[in-house]
């Protein structure tokens, strides 16, 4: 389309019913109505679904045949549909900075079911404000940065080690950084695998050398990210070396995967746990793995579920620690058949997919019995005995021990915080971290070019971490495949002249993508403009003035504001 | 029952021994849903009988108070809990095997006796008389033969006389 005539402003208005969710609760007729009357407003429609196939044409139809050269889609949410509209836009020879969004679904629609007239109102206002705003977009174009083809992993466990090993497969080169002297993570204190008890050994060992086996993977042991400096497809990363031999190094990568594990709770002061004749599921892994020739001659084994987890401190499930509990429960059983091994769960035992119901059933068989509580009826330890309240016979029963097992979670990294400050990505309430979005990007981060997996993430069995370590391979071999990233340019810019380099706005930007840098004309604030995320902290920090938003400057803003005010 | 049910005092062996039983193999299985329970027709009369109860207790091993109750021999045979059972527990054959169980312990209800006297006597749980014969002929069908030598010497070849 004709640039020059970006001048005289013909703005097209998509309305959509959503089918019944807008439109059976706004009066979108009367809505369309109202907008023909906006200022520059050349042409208007209503779609059943803009989205639909249908919908998508008539926009496209409407450009070309109406000569509009600003767009806006009255609809559902720009979170998921934004990206398509403004597709469709550029299809048909409009730049996509063009496009403006109203939301009058999740804003109006829902929100207000039962107040269609004031609903209907409040739509035609935020009509009113995109109009105003689109009409003061400007043209943009993408910025595209080279992607250096080379990934960083954090954390050398089983996630680590196979999110490594597949991207070195595919001849990517990879830095692995473990902190630990050795490889391995939590799998080199287990000693067999469920559902189908594989050596934990074996699985590490063989994973291990095959990573080994790529000169294009290179592991660094005993070493720690101190510093992550850039932004997706250049990434400058500070380790710390500590073995063989002191040293810092600075390595270059286009993208990172974070797979820093966690780890056991330790239950001090739940339980009696001592370490001996109270101790954890981890630790009864250790002694299955070395001192199997005692626990053969125990004959009373209890285990306690949900030890310090989904209680007021923890609220949340491990999630492995039935089917660990359940794991180690028949493995003891195979060493003495007739040992009396009592597994106490807090109102369910967690055991989905068809092989851990079997495995579940298995262990009933061998005469392993599950007995329920409730919080508010715990079981109670004293020097022999369990004491707990069986629900179904109504009475207390007293359970002897000659070792107590307790279940507990696995938890985060204290030190959790320092690396998501380094990355600057978010963590959880429990210090876990967190992914872009639940269903939609389960791997990324909301940063671009850095992925998560593992039990970093949330607790997961070794196949779970695994599938989630292919996952987050693949996602993080899209950008240094594909060479290049583009990212939109709703982007802040500095006005060298205005700007006093007071570096307010390099201490407020959350994504490091500010910088002072010395220029001719002295100190200057300067925008990385891959870093940039456009969330115009700086803009408003800026006390110059001197900081443009991109799509969001200040005149557009404050043309919406007017016309919003009566 | 006491207050605190002891577990070292019970017998852990008890599970095996009805799973060595033919049709209590399944017991082990149970993950006291409680499906069975829920259904049962006789425990909506009577709410003594549980039979997730009665399984639990066995498989905890209080084999004398499982078998010395009356619970066991409440059972109706209706087979709810037999079809409904997700993990094929087999619940009335797991109570025949109980109720076997209880008989060689010596644990007889007085209720089973006379039921045994009766059979012995009539070769029915109640006898038939003329009047019911005539009612049968009324409507065509035949004469109900009493049978009484043929089931009371099974009663006498299976020794269930002197219970």
């Amino acid at each position: 389309m004709d640039q020059s005539n970006l001048l005289e402003k013909r703005v097209g208005v998509f309305i959509c019913h959503c089918g019944t969710n807008i439109g059976g609760f706004l009066d979108v007729e009367d809505i369309e109505e109202y907008t023909k009357g906006l200022p520059d407003v050349v042409f208007t429609q209503r779609n059943l679904y803009t989205c639909s196939e249908e919908g998508l044409s008539q926009i496209k139809n409407g450009i070309k045949e109406h000569n509009l050269n600003r767009v806006i889609v009255a609809s559902c949410t720009p979170r998921t549909h934004e990206p398509l509209f403004k597709r469709v836009c550029s299809e048909a020879g409009l730049n996509p900075y063009l496009f403006n969004f109203v939301n009058i679904r999740e804003h109006c629609s829902w929100v207000h079911m039962h107040e269609r007239k004031q609903a209907t109102k409040k739509a035609k206002d935020l009509i009113r404000m995109g109009v105003a705003r689109v009409r003061l977009l400007e043209p943009e174009e993408d910025i595209e940065i080279d992607v250096e083809p080379a990934c960083l992993v954090i954390g050398g466990g089983i996630a680590g080690l196979t999110a490594s090993t597949s991207l070195a497969k595919r001849g990517f080169k990879v830095v692995l950084v473990e902190r630990d002297a050795t490889l391995g993570g939590l799998l080199r204190d287990l000693y067999k695998l469920y559902p189908i008890c594989e050596d934990a050994t074996n699985v590490l060992e063989g994973r291990k050398r095959e990573g080994e086996s790529y000169p294009n993977l290179e592991i660094l042991t005993s070493s720690e990210v101190k510093e992550i400096k850039g932004f997706v497809g250049n990434y400058e990363v500070t380790v710390d070396i500590q073995y063989p031999r002191h040293g810092i190094r600075i390595i270059k990568v286009g993208v990172i995967i974070v797979a820093t594990g966690a780890k056991v709770l330790i239950p001090e002061g739940l339980y009696g746990y001592d370490g001996k004749r109270i101790i954890t599921q981890l630790e009864l892994e250790k002694r299955l793995k070395e001192e199997r020739e005692k626990l053969k001659r125990l004959n009373n084994i209890v285990m306690i579920q949900c030890v310090g987890a989904r209680g007021d401190k923890r609220a949340y499930c491990s999630k492995v620690c039935c089917m660990v509990a359940i794991k180690n429960a028949t493995l003891i059983s195979r060493l003495n058949p007739e040992a009396k091994i009592y597994i106490i769960y807090r109102d369910i035992i967690q055991v989905h997919g068809t092989e851990y119901e079997d495995y579940y059933r298995e262990a009933r068989d061998a005469g392993i019995l599950f007995v329920r509580y409730h919080p508010e009826n715990e079981p109670v330890v004293s020097d022999e005995y369990v004491k707990i309240y069986d629900e179904m016979l109504g009475e207390d029963i007293l359970i002897p021990y000659d070792l107590l097992v307790l279940s507990t979670p696995l938890v985060s990294w204290e030190d959790a915080s320092n690396l998501a400050k380094m990355l600057k990505v978010p963590l959880d309430e429990n210090r876990f971290f967190l992914e872009a979005h639940v269903k939609l990007r389960p791997l990324d981060f909301a940063t671009d070019g850095i992925y998560v997996c593992g039990t970093c993430h949330w607790p997961v069995s070794v196949p779970e971490a695994v599938s989630q370590a292919l996952g987050a391979a693949a996602r993080a071999s899209i950008p240094m495949a594909n060479k290049k990233v583009r990212v939109e340019s709703i982007i802040s810019e500095v006005d060298k002249d205005k700007c006093i380099a007071c570096g307010l706005c390099a201490s407020v930007c959350p994504y490091k993508a500010i910088e002072i840098k010395k220029t001719e004309g002295g100190k200057k604030a300067e925008v990385i403009s891959a870093s940039c995320k456009g969330c115009g902290s700086c803009g408003a920090s800026c006390p110059m003035s001197a900081i443009t938003m991109h799509q969001f400057t200040d005149e557009q803003i404050l043309s919406q504001v007017k016309a919003v005010l009566p | 029952m006491t207050d605190v049910i002891n577990v070292s005092e019970l017998d852990p062996r008890f599970k095996y021994e009805i799973a060595a039983q033919p049709g209590g193999e399944n017991i082990k299985a149970c993950f006291s849903c409680g499906t069975c329970s829920a259904g049962c027709p006789v425990r909506e009369i009577d709410e003594r009988y549980n039979p997730r109860r009665i399984i639990r207790m066995a498989l905890l091993g209080m084999k004398e108070q499982v078998l010395s109750s009356d619970f066991i021999w409440l059972c109706s045979t209706c087979y709810t809990c037999y079809e409904r059972c997700p993990q094929d527990v087999k619940l009335i054959e797991v109570m025949n095997v109980l109720k076997n169980m209880a008989v060689k312990a010596g644990y007889v209800p007085s209720v089973m006796k006379t039921q045994i006297k009766l059979l012995s006597d009539f070769g029915r749980l109640y006898e038939i008389d003329e009047f019911d014969n005539k009612k049968r002929e009324k409507i065509g069908l035949p004469r109900i033969q009493m049978q009484r030598e043929e089931i009371s010497g099974i009663i006498k070849l299976t020794g269930l006389d002197k219970l």
